[in-house]
């Protein structure tokens, strides 16, 4: 009886079993990864320093509006007077969101909200974690974006609705007579944050130090180009905004006078078509920048 | 998304649409604008029909005991005798016993050759019903009851007098109410309500003027048309006024008086036509008046302001300012006393 030697090579243990091949995992798509960056960056931008800064200035135009609310239950308001006109709370609550509100309020809060979006991220070094992930930066930015407007619309227009319903009664105001003004002033609010915050979005995307160039423009630019002759006021957003305000607007004096007398406004539909217009593309460009740009962090 | 994060983004959204909702019940469903005012006006509202084109209130009784009206006393108006002898005759105390009109004019013009009166004043008060009816007996008036209401209505004498038939009737609609007007419009009243029939409590329009007017003496609030065709007024100048829609006028009693004109128009640009030709005749105004003491110290409390469709001129007369209008009387004890005659001079006598 002969037995042979197996073959040591053929009696090598044979090799595991081939795994399923891993599926490479797909980069989310645009809005899901935009979406995503927007949950993430929502609580962070909320519960923020900067909301703080938010709060009071929201708070502001709020409180007076409470205390002038109080003087008139208690008898101490009296006659409310604008420019020497005695007025209701109708004009003044009109006076409150164009001055307070549309020339300050939204300007400001886009240039402090709008500019940080990339550059607290490149003051925090965090910006490289960011960019690693396997999604478009221009998903970062709408997603940062997002976040942006929503914090601030749903910071500011309860404030509005507040104010609304502490100032209107004044002065033999009605609730009714100035309903259909505040629906068109939310709109307004919402829309010049959302134009603001593209703005300084790219402003923030393509300076170094964002938040200086923004607050030339708002403080700066914007004012003179309004007050200003010719077509320089075309080349802002509050030339745009202030044309879809429904309130009469309260003379500041002779040259807000003389102002309108040169002043040419564009028509609403023109305005909003502008506006919208006027986001878009200053989105577009900021996420052009930051797609492009190369974020040199310092040591 | 956190939790905080998102219960604060909740109470958010719940704070706008409350507010929201707020302001959409009160454009909607007339809410009153201090959301905690009773309804606004007085209950005899509910008596105008909707489509009155003038209605008009006034606290009788706040206005005669107010320092405005003793001051006013002295330029004349009822004395204190006639009161009494109108007191003894009807057992109406005017200073007393009325506690506020309202009246309205209809909508159709009254018609000057028939008399026929489309209006009807309402008077709140305490009437003594069996002596006014012994009174108005004894002047001719007949007494007649209808549907359990009794009218009064003028004697066939003062028709005949007056030159047309009068169809002027009175009815005590309640205790305490009287309604004076036209023979129909208080029958119709005494009828009461049809189906389907409004009253001036439906006119949002309306109501939404007269709940401006709470915490005054005294109010109208209509449409400008019936007004001004009532006026008269010379078709160049109906050309010329901005088209004006409704208008209200009101004076708060309080010491002095102060006067709210108030008048609505069709578009924004009107109202701010309409303001300049009123800052205009107030500045006429104030030339003309020139270096008058009296009416210098009225122009401060001259006010006037364009909102929206709206034109508003507020003045106020204060009581000094009545006094400072009032013709003072001599008193004798600062009459000047005439000069002493001189004495005659001495002549000189003649030196011898």
């Amino acid at each position: 009886m002969s037995t042979t030697t197996p073959d040591p090579i053929e009696t090598l243990p044979t090799a595991a079993p081939a795994m399923p091949a891993r599926p490479i995992r797909q980069a989310p798509p645009f809005a899901t990864a935009a979406l995503r960056v927007f949950d993430l960056s929502l609580s962070q931008m909320l519960w923020s320093r900067r909301t703080i800064f938010l709060g009071l200035v929201v708070g502001s135009p709020v409180a007076l509006g409470l205390m002038l609310r109080i003087l008139d239950a208690f008898g101490f308001a009296g006659n409310i007077r604008m420019g020497g006109d005695s007025v209701n709370g109708s004009s003044v609550f009109g006076a409150m969101i164009w001055l307070l509100y549309l020339r300050f309020l939204v300007p400001v809060l886009g240039v402090f909200y709008g500019t940080s979006l990339i550059a607290d991220e490149v003051d925090d070094k965090t910006i490289t974690y960011l960019f690693v992930r396997p999604i478009s930066r221009t998903a970062v930015l709408v997603g940062k974006f997002l976040a942006y407007v929503v914090t601030t619309i749903f910071v500011v227009l309860p404030s509005v609705v507040v104010l609304y319903l502490c100032v209107q009664p004044l002065g033999h105001g009605s609730l009714a007579e100035g309903f259909l003004s505040l629906l068109t002033d939310l709109g307004l609010l919402a829309l010049g944050l959302v134009a603001y915050g593209a703005l300084f979005a790219m402003v923030g995307a393509a300076f170094k130090r964002p938040l200086v160039a923004g607050l030339l423009f708002v403080l700066g630019w914007e004012q003179l180009a309004m007050a200003l002759p010719g077509y320089l006021r075309k080349l802002t957003i509050a030339h745009y905004l202030q044309a879809l305000v429904p309130h009469v607007m309260p003379a500041e004096g002779l040259g807000s006078a003389l102002q309108s007398l040169f002043r040419d406004v564009p028509t609403p539909t023109t305005s909003l078509v502008i506006l919208f217009a006027m986001t878009v593309i200053f989105l577009a460009l900021a996420g052009w920048l930051v797609e492009r740009r190369e974020y040199v962090l310092e040591q | 998304m956190s939790g905080k994060t998102r219960y604060f983004l909740i109470g958010c959204v719940l704070v706008t649409v409350v507010g929201l909702s707020i302001g959409l019940v009160a454009y909607y469903g007339g809410v009153p604008r201090a959301l905690f005012a009773s309804s606004s006006g007085p209950a005899e509202l509910k008596y105008i029909p909707e489509d009155a084109a003038v209605v008009a209130y006034a606290n009788v009784k706040q206005v005669m005991t107010s320092d405005l009206r003793q001051r006013l006393r002295q330029f004349g108006g009822p004395t204190d005798e006639g009161r009494n002898e109108f007191k003894t005759e009807t057992g109406i105390d005017i200073e007393n016993d009325i506690e506020y009109v309202v009246a309205f004019l209809g909508s159709r013009q009254a018609d000057a050759a028939t008399n026929n009166t489309n209006g009807l004043v309402l008077a709140r008060g305490q009437f003594d019903q069996a002596r006014l009816e012994a009174f108005a007996k004894e002047k001719g008036a007949t007494v007649e009851e209808y549907k359990g209401k009794h009218l009064i209505r003028p004697s066939v004498n003062d028709v005949a007098h007056s030159g047309h038939e009068r169809d002027l009737a009175v009815a005590f609609l309640d205790t305490g109410l009287i309604a004076i007007g036209g023979d129909v419009v208080v029958k119709h009243l005494i009828d009461g309500p049809s189906a389907g029939s409004k009253s001036a409590l439906d006119n949002t329009e309306m109501m939404k003027l007269i709940a401006d007017q709470h915490d005054t003496s005294m109010w109208a609030v209509g449409r400008f048309a019936a007004v001004s065709s009532q006026a008269k007024l010379p078709q160049e100048v109906t050309d010329r006024i901005p088209p004006i829609t409704w208008f209200s006028a009101s004076g708060h009693v309080n010491g002095g008086v102060r006067v709210m004109v108030k008048a609505e128009t069709e578009t924004d640009a009107a109202a701010a036509n309409l303001g300049d030709i009123v800052k205009g005749f107030v500045a006429l105004a104030k030339l003309q008046a020139g270096n008058r003491p009296e009416a210098q110290a009225l122009w401060p409390s001259v006010e006037m302001g364009v909102t929206g469709k709206t034109v508003s001129l507020s003045f106020g007369v204060t009581t000094q300012l009545i006094d400072a209008m009032t013709p003072k009387k001599h008193d004798p004890g600062t009459l000047r006393k005439p000069a002493p005659p001189k004495a005659p001079e001495t002549p000189e006598k003649p030196s011898k």
